[in-house]
């Protein structure tokens, strides 16, 4: 043990003595005695420890542990131990009788423990085997060793142990029960000497001059008395110096083989030829090598090396990538989540708000269902309890789990695409409106002059002039540059519609008031037009077609009376039923007016020159709101609340029916192309039909926040007007192509508010300038307003 | 940095054209942040006048009024602080008061004055003569549709001749003998389609030229006696008078008609263009597209520059005699509503007058386009027309039923000297 120690310490510590030291003067603390550090101090490396039953197979451990440990530690054991040993005078001294024991076991198993655990020092250490020797002969009879005789003269095997006790490498405290310890080679229980006690030790101790050499061998309990080479050994191999006392550690050094270069060859004889001439075969090799390692079939040295390092040496995997990558590196490539779950609400609550506690009244619904009770809002009643401590036990927990069980089994494995579109992607590119001017922006004039809200304006083919009618029973023209009101007609009833003659040859203005339509020369612009007009329409030309008596009924033609004619009203075409709206056909010649009670006759088209009035339709389709005609077909538009009927007049046949899914028409206008239709409706849409394309809409807009009035196509431009009950008119642009590939383009422009709110009327005709970019409006507010 | 702010001094050099305000030309270092105000003090300070009689002065700084701050300006205009900077100054233009109102029975749709006599078409198809003291003197019946514009043609001590056009489509030249007080009407041109918005007399006073919404430019003679040939005789004794020359080329109304010199009209249209027309080649010389419907157009004969009342609340200047680089000159924007009606000075280079639905006369210096140099307040209702041909009056009518004079203050004292 000691030997093996000093061993270890000369190994790793650079001054062992020292520690020795160190260690020997606790222990001389705790034994209070004058006893030879060297012998003592490895009896106490194991003695400390009381409990060496437990410890014992972990002895070696604990040796590395001493090794490892700080001294501090270690001291600091040993003064614990010390001081229960210093209470008790007996127990200590039983305790050294055990120590000397264990002092035994613990060197023998050291002995053994030697090739196992301490690697370093190879089994047939010489100064392992030389120490067994040293023990055994010290054990044994103590044969002096001659000191002129080599050590291992006898014999040099280490195997041929004086082995007296058979029982082999057993823990020795398993004969602590027994009276022997063993058995010796003759099967003989070797019994265990008289063991003193701590009085008897003690007296030993005292007496016995050689107590402090006297060792005790766990193998046989015998004492065994050191003898002085013993302890000179164990002195040197403490003091660090070599065990062999006659190896002299300064002798003169022998340079058996010289350091120095010798610069004359030794041998006479010069090298052979080939000693300097390249060999062939190593050429050839060499050349075969250089060949192979150009193609790379051979690699060099370095790069072998180079690549088993990179072979061998720490591999680096990022914890942290890109998101990108990472998706590579997954196994799973796609992993489906599983299907989350609802978060609680504040009803699963211990304690929820007493707003989420059901009332009676959702308690009995609650209970009513218990049949069926998926069809309960809550599947449990949400309680309230004092404190979380008293919930109970939820009942429904295993059927939840069983049912998240479920949902995670059942989950779709279908990887669901998802589409990342960008909002913005999908609005259409819109020019911006600056580059879409001329259009209107501002408020230029105001007509004033109307008493009562105006229905209706109308403008002059040349744009010079303006008529309108209002509900105070009058129809005003004015000079649209200046808004001079140029004169007023009076009539019997509200104006509900007033129409300019779109043919430029003629200077009519049809008007609507109450069942009547009247055709108003207006007097206005080139005088000879007036003159002729007032020619044509002087006399009634002869009928030749004798009307059926529906007809008759329905619709009177009749010259204006003298009063009348005065004012301009040339001729009147009585109607049965009041008359809300009246259009041309473009060429002047036919006119068509609305009566929406009119049913199966609420739709009129009356040709001026024969003055003859058709009834077109047979049988109502429903209440018609207004009709218009095609500005170059012969069609007729024909609304209804819901839907628009397009009839071709020639063939009298229907030709299509544009289906607008809103509730209410207001009115419509068509593109002076005439292949595409704007529709306003009540419920605040604008449609835009485009009728070679489809019978819906092509576009909806919803641009106003009130039922939309009237709609109007610029008959130039590419503009159109909305009006509205918001007091809104909005100008937009409307872009028919002639490629017939392209969609017509719709940019909202610009929203001019200037009419006041009356009634809860806002606009209530918009028309356009036939030639400037300037827009009319009629407000409920009495007045016309040009925008421009 | 400090002079950025308008904090520092900036070396100016301070010149007039007007000799007797000549001051000494040295570099003066004034403070940026001067104004009119300050200015004009230093100015005056510097003349030291004897009689202790004080000058308002207008002060350009690069061709251009300064109104505000003259770091400002200078900032606005991208000029270097750092440079000695001109500055020219005038003296201000008096303000114009208020002399007269007119009132009439109907709107008044054109004014033109010559001499001391006012001749003003109404709405209610009359012609009025007044003198510019108030005095009404005669009120002419003739038209049967309201009147749209009037010239006069020639005017001495016994007899005035002037045309009026009106929305009958009618042209009507009356002669006017001042002494008698007596007028009568020489003869009427028909031929329009529509009504005549715009006429204008040559210079030499032998012709006239009319604009009408039936888009055509007629030019008819002005002497008494019409020796157009072709005419038949009972023409000549109804005194209907037929066009000299018609010339087709706008597409819509014409709204302006005036003569550059005897042989070139500028037209202005609703089609939005200006075109000068040779009248020896009966075609068109010049045309500038513009982008709004013009109302009316002036031409300056002492800087040749047109002015556009257009369907906007701006006036434009144009230079007929370029094409290159931007056709708008200058953009005037003061006004609330369509200006309708302009008219340049006939004696002040830089000064013109324009009238706008917005019930304001205004009188502008083509070198501030920001502001205008006065606003001539007095009208109720929209300006209908403006004319400065008087220039010691300037007059407008508008559709308040009224014709407003305004005295120009300066011209009257150009006038006492001159006495």
């Amino acid at each position: 043990m000691t030997k093996k120690l000093t061993l270890k310490r000369k190994g790793k510590e650079p001054e062992p003595t020292n520690e020795v030291a160190a260690s020997s003067e606790a222990s001389d603390n705790e034994e209070e005695e004058d006893l030879l550090q060297a012998v003592k101090d490895p009896g106490e490396d194991s003695t400390d420890d009381e409990g060496i039953d437990q410890e014992y197979q972990s002895d070696s451990n604990d040796e590395v542990e001493f090794e490892s440990d700080e001294e501090g530690n270690y001291l600091g054991r040993k003064q614990a131990g010390g001081s229960s040993a210093e209470d008790d005078e007996e127990s200590d001294d039983e305790e050294e009788e055990e120590e000397e024991d264990d002092d035994d076991d613990s060197e023998e198993e050291e002995n053994e423990d030697t090739p196992s655990t301490s690697k370093p020092i190879p089994a047939d250490d010489k100064p392992s085997s030389s120490s067994s020797a040293a023990n055994k002969s010290t054990t044994n009879e103590l044969p002096k060793r001659d000191p002129s005789k080599p050590e291992y003269q006898d014999s040099d095997t280490s195997d041929e142990e004086d082995i007296r006790n058979t029982v082999g490498n057993i823990p020795m405290h398993w004969y602590d029960e027994y009276k022997h310890i063993g058995y010796d080679w003759d099967a003989k229980k070797i019994v265990k000497p008289q063991q003193g006690d701590r009085i008897d030790e003690f007296l030993r101790k005292i007496e016995d001059p050689d107590f402090w050499r006297s060792v005790k061998d766990p193998l046989t309990g015998q004492e065994v008395r050191l003898t002085d080479e013993d302890i000179a050994l164990i002195k040197r191999i403490t003091k660090g110096r070599i065990s062999n006392e006659e190896h002299d550690e300064y002798a003169p050094w022998i340079e058996w083989f010289t350091s120095e270069v010798e610069k004359m060859p030794i041998k006479n004889v010069p090298d052979h030829k080939r000693s300097f001439l390249p060999s062939v075969s190593e050429k050839k090799r060499v050349s075969r090598m250089v060949h192979a390692l150009k193609m790379g079939w051979m690699k060099t040295t370095e790069e072998v090396e180079r690549e088993k390092q990179a072979k061998r040496g720490p591999k680096f995997y990022m914890l942290w990538e890109t998101d990108t990558s990472r998706e590579h590196m997954r196994r799973i490539h796609d992993p489906v989540s599983a299907p989350k779950r609802d978060l609680p609400g504040h009803a699963e609550s211990y304690n929820p708000p007493p707003e989420y506690l059901f009332d009676a009244k959702e308690t009995k619904e609650w209970l009513k269902l218990k049949d069926e009770p998926h069809k309960r809002k809550l599947h449990f009643m949400p309680q309230k309890f004092k404190s979380l401590r008293e919930v109970p036990a939820y009942s429904r927990y295993l059927r939840e789990r069983f049912l998240r069980c479920l949902d995670l089994y059942l989950c779709p494995r279908a990887k669901r695409v998802k589409l990342n579109i960008d909002a913005e992607y999908l609005i259409p590119k819109l020019p911006s409106p600056r580059d879409l001017q001329p259009f209107p922006t501002v408020e230029s004039l105001v007509y004033r002059g109307h008493t009562d809200l105006v229905r209706s304006v109308s403008v002059e083919p040349k744009g010079e002039y303006l008529v309108s009618g209002s509900d105070d029973k009058t129809v005003k023209i004015w000079e649209i540059a200046t808004g001079r009101c140029i004169r007023t007609i009076e009539t019997d009833e509200v104006v509900r519609c007033v129409a300019w003659c779109p043919n430029p040859k003629l200077s009519i203005i049809a008007v609507a008031t109450g069942n009547r339509l009247l055709l108003v020369n207006p007097k206005v612009g080139d005088k000879v037009l007036v003159k002729k007009t007032d020619d044509l329409l002087a006399e009634a030309p002869k009928q030749d077609v004798i009307e059926s008596e529906r007809i008759k009924v329905a619709v009177q033609w009749s010259t204006a009376e003298a009063d009348e004619q005065e004012k301009g009203v040339r001729v009147v075409i009585t109607h049965f039923k009041p008359i809300r709206q009246v259009t041309w056909h473009g060429r002047g010649d036919y006119l068509a007016t609305v009566m929406p009670e009119g049913a199966n006759r609420s739709a009129l088209i009356h040709q001026l020159s024969k003055r003859r009035s058709q009834i077109p339709f047979s049988k109502s389709k429903g209440l018609i709101q207004c009709v218009l005609f095609h500005p170059v077909k012969p069609c007729f538009f024909v609304a209804t609340q819901h839907n628009i009927r397009i009839y071709d007049l020639v063939k009298q046949e229907l030709v299509k029916k544009l289906l607008t899914n809103s509730k209410w028409i207001s009115g419509m206008s068509i593109h002076p192309k005439g292949d595409n239709l704007l529709v306003s409706t009540y419920d605040k849409k604008m449609l835009w039909f485009d009728l070679d394309l489809s019978t819906k809409p092509y576009q909806t807009m919803r641009l106003h926040r009130n039922a939309v009035r009237s709609v109007a196509f610029h008959l130039r431009y590419p503009l159109f007007a909305s009006g509205s009950d918001d007091q809104a008119v909005i100008v937009s642009h409307g872009m028919v192509y002639n490629d017939l590939l392209q969609n017509p383009l719709i940019v909202p422009l610009k929203k001019l508010q200037t009419h006041e709110k009356r009634d809860e009327f806002g606009v209530l005709d918009v028309t356009w300038h036939p030639v400037q970019p300037w827009v009319f409006s009629t407000g409920a507010d009495c007045t016309i307003r040009l925008y421009t | 940095m400090d002079v950025e702010n308008g904090e520092g001094q900036v070396q100016v050099h301070l010149k007039t054209k007007q000799e007797h305000y000549a001051v000494p030309d040295v570099p003066y270092a004034i403070d940026g942040t001067v104004a009119t105000v300050e200015l004009n003090t230093f100015v005056n300070a510097l003349l030291q006048q004897k009689d202790g009689a004080v000058v308002d002065f207008d002060f350009l700084v690069f061709d251009e009024y300064l109104r505000g701050r003259l770091c400002d300006h200078l900032r606005e205009k991208a000029i270097s602080f750092e440079d000695a900077i001109e500055i020219e100054y005038v003296e201000r233009f008096p303000a114009p008061e208020p002399q007269d109102c007119l009132l009439h029975d109907d709107w008044v749709s054109a004014v033109k004055a010559s001499g001391k006599w006012i001749l003003s078409g109404c709405y209610d198809n009359t012609l009025n003569i007044w003198t510019n003291k108030g005095k009404h003197i005669l009120t002419i019946p003739g038209h049967t549709a309201p009147i749209k514009a009037v010239d006069w043609i020639s005017l001495d001590e016994e007899k005035g001749r002037f045309v009026s056009t009106s929305q009958d489509q009618t042209a009507m030249l009356w002669q006017w003998n001042v002494a008698a007080n007596s007028v009568e009407c020489v003869s009427v041109c028909k031929g329009h389609e529509r009504g005549v918005d715009s006429v204008s007399v040559s210079p030499d006073g032998q012709r006239f030229a009319t604009g009408s919404w039936d888009t055509m430019l007629k030019v008819w003679s002005a002497e008494l006696e019409d020796s157009a040939e072709g005419t038949s005789k009972r023409m000549k004794e109804s005194g209907v008078r037929t066009p000299k020359m018609t010339l087709q080329g706008h597409r819509e109304s014409i709204s302006a008609v005036q003569w550059m010199d005897a042989s070139t009209l500028l037209t202005g249209s609703w089609d939005h263009t200006l075109k000068v027309w040779d009248l020896s080649l009966e075609g068109i010389k010049t045309e500038i597209s513009t982008n709004k419907s013009i109302f009316d157009a002036s031409y300056s004969k002492l800087n040749r520059l047109i002015l556009t009342a257009s369907a906007d609340k701006n006036l434009r200047l144009y230079d007929a005699r370029t094409n290159q680089g931007s056709v708008v000159r200058n953009t005037y924007l003061g006004h609330n509503a369509w200006v309708q009606t302009v008219m340049w000075s006939t004696t002040e280079e830089f000064l013109f007058v324009s009238g706008a639905y917005d019930n304001q006369n205004k009188l502008w210096d083509c070198r501030s386009p920001k502001a205008p140099l006065y606003d001539l307040l007095g009208h109720g209702e929209k300006v209908l027309d403006i004319d400065w041909s008087n220039p010691n009056y300037i007059i407008s009518g508008g559709a308040d039923n009224s014709v407003r004079i305004f005295k120009s203050r300066k011209a009257v004292s150009d006038d006492v000297e001159i006495k």
